[in-house]
């Protein structure tokens, strides 16, 4: 019986998957930011944010390619992307825990919040958020908006000539994320 | 030791289970055309293998001023000879093909134009160069008496262009023009092989030039067209501040009426102003 531990322990921890259940993950989930320049807004939309949720101990990891925002006009994605120095710093991310409840039994939607670290633009910032959590029949439905000061993370609006854009961003983020399927198993 | 051995693997488990690690960013692929070529979708006179994005429209603003080697102090460089002056607008009806309309001073000239993407060069290299097709036809609506076929004129080229890398860019324009109505012993159709690069010194500033020697025959005293000039990119606009021969903004007067020579000293100043609207849902 003695002997058996140690094999147990090892066949536990090389497949920990098949009894870490809880986490979900996407690679498609949705992210935009409006901005404002003097008469108009822009959005820019990017449908690969990639998010996973791990309900076992909390884990909520988001990151998105800032290489994928979408503004509708070449010449603004191109200035985007030279503004956030996307070519040294390609990655927005948020790593943190969810430190409200949620309650897996039910299928309404809960508000939660997470508290962690964002970083974009090579800067990282503690952030608390409050958005939406919601269990489905595909997984977990995630809804979240806030607020982004981009001067905060050092990044300078770009503005020449006849306008500026205005250093709060809107950020909006949904996806559904689906249980990882080793998780299925256990 | 068996004791010690179950106690490693157990606090190895308690890791596991208690530490999750960030997951490893990995960066989206996007194989697709490689992305402004040139800054604009026109260089100083002429049109480069660049295309307007899907319900985009791009306008331009296009000035020439007289020659500065005429009294240059008394007449402020050219400037007092007054602007010949081009306004147009460019629709994207794909992200591969574009129509426009405009309106030059000289001749009180409207043009139709298009232009299609043939080939479009990729960030892998699968396609290495970009191939466009453009034609434009004018019309002359001086009151002059000729008839409305008299008053045409046409043009057409093949666009060819490589991005070398961030800060060079080449192409070379096979290209044909045609006037049904000349002066007499004129030329109605010229060919001819324009050359335009543009040279980028940071991201907002790029030097650019362009030469549209004419092959084969001409109208007497019809010089090749030369012109050199600074591009300067402002996110929302390009700004383009150049030195040039040809007083026209249409390719088929700029290489068959053209008889200015740059290194004789017959150059204006102008500018261009582009600027691109997004006509879509809001975005």
């Amino acid at each position: 019986m003695r002997r058996l531990i140690p094999i147990v322990a090892v066949v536990l921890y090389l497949f920990p998957l098949h009894v870490e259940a809880q986490s979900y993950k996407t690679e498609t989930g949705h992210a935009e930011f409006e901005s404002e320049v003097p008469l108009h807004t822009f959005t820019g939309i990017s449908d690969h944010l990639v998010g996973l949720i791990d309900l076992s101990d909390s884990t909520v990891d988001f990151y998105i390619d800032m290489n994928t925002f979408d503004t509708g006009i070449n010449k603004r994605d191109k200035d985007m992307r030279r503004t956030l120095e996307t070519d040294k710093y390609p990655f927005a991310e948020f790593f943190g825990k969810l430190v409200s409840n949620f309650d897996t039994t039910t299928n309404q939607p809960q508000q939660v919040t997470v508290r962690g670290e964002f970083t974009i633009h090579g800067v990282t910032q503690d952030l608390e958020l409050t958005g939406t959590l919601q269990k489905t029949a595909d997984g977990l439905k995630v809804k979240a908006s806030w607020t982004l000061n981009i001067e905060e993370y050092d990044i300078e609006p770009p503005g020449i000539l006849f306008y500026r854009v205005d250093e709060n961003q809107d950020i909006q983020i949904e996806a559904t994320l689906t249980p990882i399927e080793s998780d299925t198993d256990a | 030791m068996l004791k010690k051995t179950t106690l490693l693997f157990t606090l190895l488990i308690f890791i596991s289970f208690s530490a999750r690690a960030q997951m490893e960013r990995e960066r989206v692929v996007q194989e697709g055309p490689v992305e402004e070529t040139f800054w604009a979708p026109g260089l100083i006179g002429m049109s480069t293998v660049e295309v307007i994005g899907h319900k985009n429209i791009n306008a331009t603003i296009m000035h020439s001023f007289g020659l500065i080697n005429d009294e240059p102090l008394h007449n402020f460089l050219g400037m007092d000879f007054g602007a010949s002056v081009r306004l147009g607008i460019d629709y994207g009806i794909t992200d591969n093909w574009s129509l426009g309309v405009g309106r030059s001073s000289p001749q009180k000239q409207y043009d139709f134009r298009t232009k299609y993407a043939l080939f479009r060069q990729t960030t892998t290299d699968n396609v290495p160069l970009s191939i466009t097709l453009k034609g434009d036809m004018g019309i002359d609506t001086n009151k002059n008496g000729y008839s409305f076929g008299d008053r045409l004129n046409f043009f057409a080229s093949a666009n060819v262009a490589r991005k070398f890398n961030d800060q060079l860019s080449l192409q070379v324009s096979p290209m044909i023009s045609h006037f049904n109505t000349v002066f007499t012993g004129e030329e109605k159709t010229h060919f001819a092989l324009g050359l335009a690069g543009e040279y980028h010194i940071s991201d907002r500033y790029a030097l650019m030039a362009e030469y549209l020697p004419v092959l084969g025959e001409r109208s007497e005293g019809t010089a090749n067209a030369f012109s050199v000039g600074l591009n300067i990119e402002t996110g929302g606009h390009v700004f383009q501040l150049f030195l040039k021969t040809s007083d026209w903004h249409t390719e088929q007067h700029i290489i068959a009426q053209n008889d200015d020579k740059f290194w004789d000293g017959d150059i204006r100043f102008g500018f261009n102003v582009n600027r691109i609207f997004w006509t879509g849902e809001k975005q």
